[in-house]
């Protein structure tokens, strides 16, 4: 922390500055939902000239037979379930990495981080196929069920690097006490991983509901379809798009991301910084 | 309340580093055996042995009548007190001292009414509801002693539990857990104590029995006054005691010593074969006053240490670093003297100890 | 308990199936494609190197694609690294509202991959749209962002840019990992705050800087949401990247074949940057030291 006195208004001149560039299309956007179709293309000004909800209730209503309920209905069908898997198995898995010993404990560490690394693209192909044999082609299948085999090797990381740091002597304490494993994860080292719980469940949740090609690749049935490609149809083929209840609807599909952030806030940046380079 | 044996205890690491050469130790039934010595001497990694935190690589452990090598923690009947406390952060301290007891499936009457006992043992039943990071240092410590005392162990095992601790609250703690160990004692149920500490203060203080180790293999097991008195040889020696005692080369002539240039007369070196020794000499046994079974020894002062009631001397004594702790009221000469002049201190000669020169074993 | 070797393979066993099923068998299968000629219908065809000597000698497509790629990458990775440094600095101070700023800088992050900001990028950048207006207000002439193939890539290449939370979050947390001592040592020399950010705080971070650089050159290379949304790959494409490119050859045309043999070519090349990255950073990346571990 640089807690140097400096010059703090050039700070603030700085943060300001580049805050209002970041955040000023967002704070448009949302005004510009309230606005006419024709106002949006002529003011740049975020304030609209009257309130009106119309381009929401038409953006929720959307051009398909179904509307934006049924969206988000499937989209938290198939978050909710994929955070619990990971949960449990990234959790299992990390507490393994970083406190047992077990057979070629250092190439299958060194197998996570690599695949970490790894562009998903080359398995995308292939997984598709794969799925494809068994029948779980448009269904939620294949976008839940690795994440069910710790496969997400970003949060096994950071949940074996915070754990890293917790020291062993409360577990030492506990197998004095009579824990069994199961009693040591559930009793012990669950309520000291909760922050770096919490921040898996935010990353998951708000990198689930914004995930593209997952549904693309797999999901055929339009009443199947989650937020993510339900957006994608609103802007359909052509230029000629009703903007107005698209950016309504767009950010509408933000707000759960956005809630679930400032809900988890505190733990949020915790979780990433401590996954980060701490030894 | 049971015995604890150790017989040709060792530990090898899966790197070849040997920590524990070939322990043999009986620690009696409600004994209060202390394991001290330097960093590294492998006191704590042999605690933990006992607890079954870190593997036996030969030899036998029992407690009581049971060998438990093969035994998880859980089932060997011990209790162990942490250095850094160990509590669980999550929990109030009543859930913390319970713990153990619930998963045992204790009914909640008894489980109740033991950790409220422990509680009041410790003065501490105003901190039942509270959570561990309310606690202060002392606090905390309490509450992982209680837990230990919850369990009804067969055996206690302290793992330097007063070194996070500040001096003052150290000492006060020191003479608690004395005190508890005593009235645990009086009430009938006497409890078995294996306390490691690297100060060799609360090992005089503490211990019924002091066992001293130096890398991995016991120099010495006996009463504190055993060991202050007739160390088994020169590292013992040099522990404890404080401040150090001198230990010099010196030679072994008739009747005589001879160190740091000069020739002391010693009724003992008459039975002792001739030759190289190391001459130990505590600085509580040097004055500054001439006594009838005080012999003179010349140094050069290098300077003084004033500590309130007495005064600590450095002295340069033909080459040889010899302190002195002297009285106040004897000291004043010296006090008044330059560094570098040459003044005569008074030892007690026949509370010297000689040591074999090489293996450091006690002569005589 | 914890030497218990066959509890700690149960406990990591879920990872072994997952890694076996999911990512290596499908790593090994999609080499195995690329040499083949498959389209779903019928089984795959053997084919040899065919897949490979097309895409080298016989497709302008691809290498439109690859350079597009490339360039994109080389835009794109230093801009979203540079900027999360450069915020990450102005931020590690402890002042009022500093939190404020965290999140707000952090919060476009996080929203910035969803479909819903692609789509809002679009708008944005469209010829009747926000950027534009300004532009006009400032006098400017407006610009076809998303039509003019000169400009497309730029808008993507801000996008990328405008994700930079995580990349800050982990510059944040190292530069806080720089002792103040340091700085104060080199104020007494005589050092300025300029001096003192790239003569101290830049060369401490550098393994930092090392692992987000190769993070970002991972993803930037993968990018698909905001070419496919906000440009559709075009105008003319020239935001053709690779990623839409397999995807296109995989799943619209059933080239599963050729597609898996694209999706190696670009592996290699990833697998190659980091290398280079790996055997390079001894040049230029300090550690200092191994911090030692509490017990």
């Amino acid at each position: 922390m640089d807690e140097r006195a400096g010059t703090p208004w050039l700070r603030y001149l700085a943060m300001g500055a580049v805050s209002l560039v970041m955040l000023y299309p967002l704070i448009w956007l949302v005004g510009a939902t309230f606005k006419s179709n024709a106002e949006i293309f002529t003011e740049i000004g975020f304030i609209p000239s009257r309130i009106s909800f119309e381009a929401y209730a038409k953006g929720w209503k959307t051009s398909t037979e179904y509307t934006f309920a049924t969206y988000f209905l499937n989209s938290f069908l198939i978050t909710l379930p994929r955070i619990v898997v990971t949960v449990i198995s990234c959790v299992l898995v990390a507490y393994a990495f970083a406190r047992f010993e077990f057979f070629a404990k250092k190439t299958l560490f060194a197998v996570m981080v690599g695949t970490m690394m790894l562009p998903l693209i080359v398995l995308r192909l292939p997984q598709y196929l794969m799925f494809r044999e068994v029948g779980m082609l448009d269904s939620y299948w294949p976008l839940i069920l690795p994440s069910a085999f710790a496969t997400d090797t970003f949060f096994v990381f950071m949940l074996v690097q915070f754990l890293r740091g917790i020291p062993r002597d409360m577990e030492e304490a506990a197998m004095i006490d009579g824990c069994n494993a199961i009693q040591m994860l559930w009793h012990i080292i669950v309520p000291l991983l909760k922050p770096a719980i919490i921040s898996v469940i935010v990353f998951q949740f708000i990198w689930t509901m914004n995930d593209f090609m997952g549904p693309l690749i797999y999901l055929a049935s339009v009443e199947k379809y989650p937020v993510s490609l339900a957006l994608k149809m609103s802007i359909g083929a052509t230029e000629e798009v009703e903007w107005a209840n698209v950016i309504a609807i767009s950010v509408v599909a933000l707000i759960p991301s956005v809630a679930v952030f400032f809900a988890a806030q505190k733990h949020f940046i915790e979780g990433a910084t401590s996954s980060g380079i701490k030894g | 309340m049971a015995a604890v044996s150790l017989s040709k205890v060792e530990k090898t690491y899966p790197n070849g580093f040997k920590a524990v050469h070939g322990v043999d130790l009986q620690v009696r039934d409600g004994e209060f055996m202390v394991f001290v010595g330097p960093s590294g001497c492998a006191k704590s990694t042999l605690l933990r042995m006992i607890a079954g935190l870190e593997s036996i690589s030969g030899g036998e452990l029992r407690i009581g009548d049971r060998v438990v090598n093969e035994l998880p923690p859980k089932a060997r009947g011990i209790a162990m007190v942490f250095q850094n406390y160990a509590l669980y952060p999550h929990m109030k301290v009543y859930d913390n001292l319970a713990f153990g007891l619930k998963l045992a499936g204790t009914a909640k009457a008894e489980l109740d009414q033991r950790v409220r006992h422990a509680a009041q043992l410790l003065e501490m039943e105003h901190l039942l509801d509270r959570y561990p990071k309310q606690l202060s240092g002392g606090q905390a410590q309490r509450v992982a002693v209680g837990r230990a005392i919850v369990k009804q162990p067969e055996v206690f095992l302290f793992d330097e539990p007063l070194s996070n601790l500040d001096a003052k609250l150290r000492a006060a703690m020191r003479v608690r857990l004395t005190e508890l160990h005593r009235t645990l004692k009086e009430q009938g149920k006497p409890a078995t104590v294996i306390y490691v500490t690297h100060d060799q203060t609360e090992a005089m203080t503490m211990g019924e029995r002091i066992c001293v180790l130096k890398e991995g293999v016991i120099q010495q097991v006996d009463t504190p006054v055993a060991l202050y008195q007739r160390p088994a040889n020169a590292f013992v020696a040099g522990f404890i005691g404080s401040p150090e005692m001198n230990l010099v080369p010196a030679e072994l002539a008739d009747g005589a010593v001879r160190v740091g240039g000069q020739v002391l007369p010693l009724r003992r070196a008459v039975s002792l074969h001739l030759g190289k020794v190391t001459f130990g000499l505590r600085p509580e046994h040097i004055g500054a006053v001439a006594r009838p079974d005080a012999v003179p020894m010349q140094a050069t002062l290098k300077f003084v240490e004033h500590m309130g009631s007495e005064v600590y001397v450095h002295a340069d004594m033909g080459g040889l670093a010899m302190s002195a702790r002297v009285p106040a009221e004897q000291a004043t000469a010296l006090e008044s003297a330059e560094r570098g002049s040459s003044i005569t201190l008074y030892g007690l000669i026949e509370h010297a100890h000689l040591f074999d020169a090489e293996t450091g074993v006690v002569l005589g | 308990m914890y030497e218990n070797r066959r509890l700690g393979f149960l406990f990591v066993l879920p990872f072994v199936l997952g890694v076996l099923l999911f990512k290596l068998f499908p790593f090994v299968m999609s080499f195995a494609l690329s040499f083949t000629e498959y389209d779903v219908m019928d089984p795959p065809q053997y084919v040899g190197l065919q897949n490979y000597r097309e895409l080298a000698l016989e497709d302008p497509l691809f290498r439109q694609s690859l350079g597009v790629t490339l360039w994109f990458a080389l835009l794109a990775v230093p801009a979203r690294v540079g900027f999360a440094l450069f915020v990450a600095h102005v931020l590690n101070a402890r002042m009022r509202g500093i939190n404020f700023f965290r999140s707000a800088f952090y919060l476009p992050s996080i929203l910035g991959g969803s479909i819903a900001t692609a789509v809002l990028w679009r708008f944005l950048f469209a010829k009747n749209g926000l950027v534009n207006g300004v532009l006009v207000q400032l006098g400017f002439e407006p610009v076809a962002w998303l039509a003019d193939e000169h400009y497309s890539m730029w808008t993507i290449v801000l996008l990328f840019m405008w994700q930079f939370g995580s990349a800050m979050v982990i510059f944040l947390a190292a530069l806080q990992n720089v002792p103040t001592s340091l700085y104060e040592a080199a104020e007494i020399d005589g050092a300025s705050r300029w001096q003192q950010f790239w003569r101290i705080t830049v060369p401490l971070i550098t393994p930092v800087i090392f692992f987000n650089l190769i993070m970002q050159m991972v993803h930037a290379f993968q990018e698909f949401n905001a070419p496919y949304m906000v440009t559709e790959g075009g105008p003319l494409s020239s935001t053709y990247v690779l990623a839409l490119y397999i995807y296109d050859q995989s799943f619209r045309y059933f080239n599963l074949g050729y597609g898996a043999a694209l999706s190696w070519v670009l592996f290699a090349i990833v697998a190659g940057l980091a290398a280079f990255s790996f055997w390079s950073q001894k040049y230029w990346v300090f550690y200092a030291g191994e911090k030692e571990k509490s017990k």
